[in-house]
């Protein structure tokens, strides 16, 4: 379609003023959807035809006018009195479910309140249930340890054996607990001073002459507990050295801190 | 509320759109507005399809009432407020005179009940200088006619094309080119 000489051809005018059929209304419509220049152009004979009425206005009558207020006014306030009728129906009708209401609504807000609470207090004990848990674990680690020392020192089966300090580390001391029947072995370091990062102590247990390895370790880092060493059925003497890091060779002799022989 | 009241009671003239969600809550001073603004021009569109004073005014007051009562169905998007109310004024005008007790009135001049006697209704101009019909009279007679018949009287373009024996697409050609003369007089 030439939307330019459909605007032209006189359809805006006869839309405007009232004149057009109703399928002539309905495809105006339509196109005014689709074309923004057709609405444009209407809108321009519009606002022609409303300053030319504008323009040429007579006086209207006061009377119309007259009639006209008091028809609005008393629509009002037929409108407003409408509102009361409702509203007393409404109050008296609806008097018990209405304190019903209000009840439920107190007994929501009440138990909203309580629940509130209950989850409050629910999410602070299982906090403190958790510190707890952890505290206990922490505990009972730590009384299994003692009740596992305190059973190694207390079993007759157990010979103990003190290492003394040596020319190097006169102040070095440590035990050794000595199982000769199940050949286990733990030892309770009491003072052997901190070793720098790329060195560690060393157990070994001499027998006949020859080193045996029986474990590194790091008395700071074991917390000055018992530590459970290599195994060995046999022992001339223990004795404690330095080593590097992660030594697999033989014992650093020149480095020899501590040693004992058990008394048998 | 305290907002409008305060545009209401200043002179102030506000937008359209503004005034019509006024008028479509029932707001009483937008409809005082509306009739302090519009009425008289709308008066003036009542009076060219009606002489009789006293007959517009009741007419008028109609009118308002009738636009308060449809106020919700009007569409801005389909066009102008003022263009709305035109087309109620003048269908309410149209409505009178071809009422029943509106022709019984006139004894001297009843509306043509037959259709062919339209032609000579037609020439019955009013004195009114006002809207289309001050230029009226500039149009050839044929056009004149047309507009006489179409807008003023209300006939549908298949009642005239009847009435005066004229194919319906050269009545709807017609009364379209004579639009966009009066279009041109009065723009």
């Amino acid at each position: 379609m030439n939307i330019n000489e459909y605007i032209s051809s006189g359809i805006i005018e006869s839309y405007v003023l009232g004149l057009a059929s109703a399928e002539e209304r309905a495809e105006f419509e339509k196109l005014c959807k689709e074309y923004p220049e057709l609405v444009v152009a209407r809108n321009a004979f519009e606002l022609s035809l409303e300053k030319q009425a504008f323009e040429n206005a007579p006086q209207s009558p006061a009377s119309a006018r007259e009639g006209f207020m008091n028809f609005i006014n008393q629509e009002s306030l037929a409108s407003k009195s409408k509102i009361i009728t409702m509203e007393n129906s409404t109050s008296g009708k609806s008097s018990g479910p209405r304190w019903l209401a209000a009840a439920s609504v107190i007994l929501l807000l009440v138990a909203g309140y309580f629940a509130y609470q209950f989850y409050n207090q629910t999410k602070e004990l299982k906090n403190a249930n958790r510190d707890l848990e952890a505290k206990l674990k922490t505990s009972d680690s730590v009384l299994n340890r003692i009740a596992e020392e305190k059973k190694v020192m207390s079993d007759p089966k157990v010979t103990v054996v003190n290492l003394v300090g040596l020319a190097k580390a006169p102040a070095s001391s440590a035990s050794i607990y000595w199982d000769s029947t199940s050949a286990n072995v733990w030892l309770l370091v009491k003072n052997l001073p901190q070793l720098p990062s790329d060195k560690q102590y060393q157990l070994w247990a001499i027998i006949e002459g020859k080193p045996k390895n029986l474990g590194l370790f790091d008395p700071q880092a074991e917390n000055k507990v018992m530590l459970k060493m290599n195994n060995t059925q046999k022992a001339d003497a223990f004795a404690i050295t330095i080593e590097n890091r992660g030594n697999t060779g033989g014992p650093n002799l020149e480095e020899l801190q501590t040693m004992g022989k058990p008394k048998l | 509320m305290v907002c409008v009241n305060h545009l209401l009671t200043s002179n102030t003239t506000y937008g359209e759109a503004e005034l019509v969600a006024l008028l479509q809550q029932r707001n009483n001073q937008a409809f005082t507005y509306l009739y302090d603004n519009y009425s008289g021009a709308l008066f003036g569109v009542i009076s060219q399809i009606i002489a009789n004073k006293e007959a517009a005014n009741d007419v008028l007051q109609e009118v308002f009432i009738n636009i308060w009562r449809k106020i919700e169905t009007y569409d801005l998007s389909k066009g102008r407020l003022f263009t709305w109310m035109l087309n109620i004024a003048r269908n309410a005008s149209i409505d009178k005179i071809r009422s029943k007790s509106w022709q019984n009135d006139l004894k001297n001049q009843s509306m043509p009940e037959d259709v062919n006697t339209l032609e000579n209704q037609s020439v019955r101009l009013n004195t009114d200088n006002v809207g289309i019909k001050k230029v009226l009279g500039k149009l050839k007679e044929e056009q004149r006619t047309l507009i006489e018949l179409s807008y003023f009287q209300g006939y549908t373009h298949e009642e005239i094309a009847k009435g005066l024996n004229i194919p319906l697409g050269t009545v709807k050609t017609r009364i379209r080119s004579a639009l966009l003369q009066l279009r041109s007089m009065i723009g």
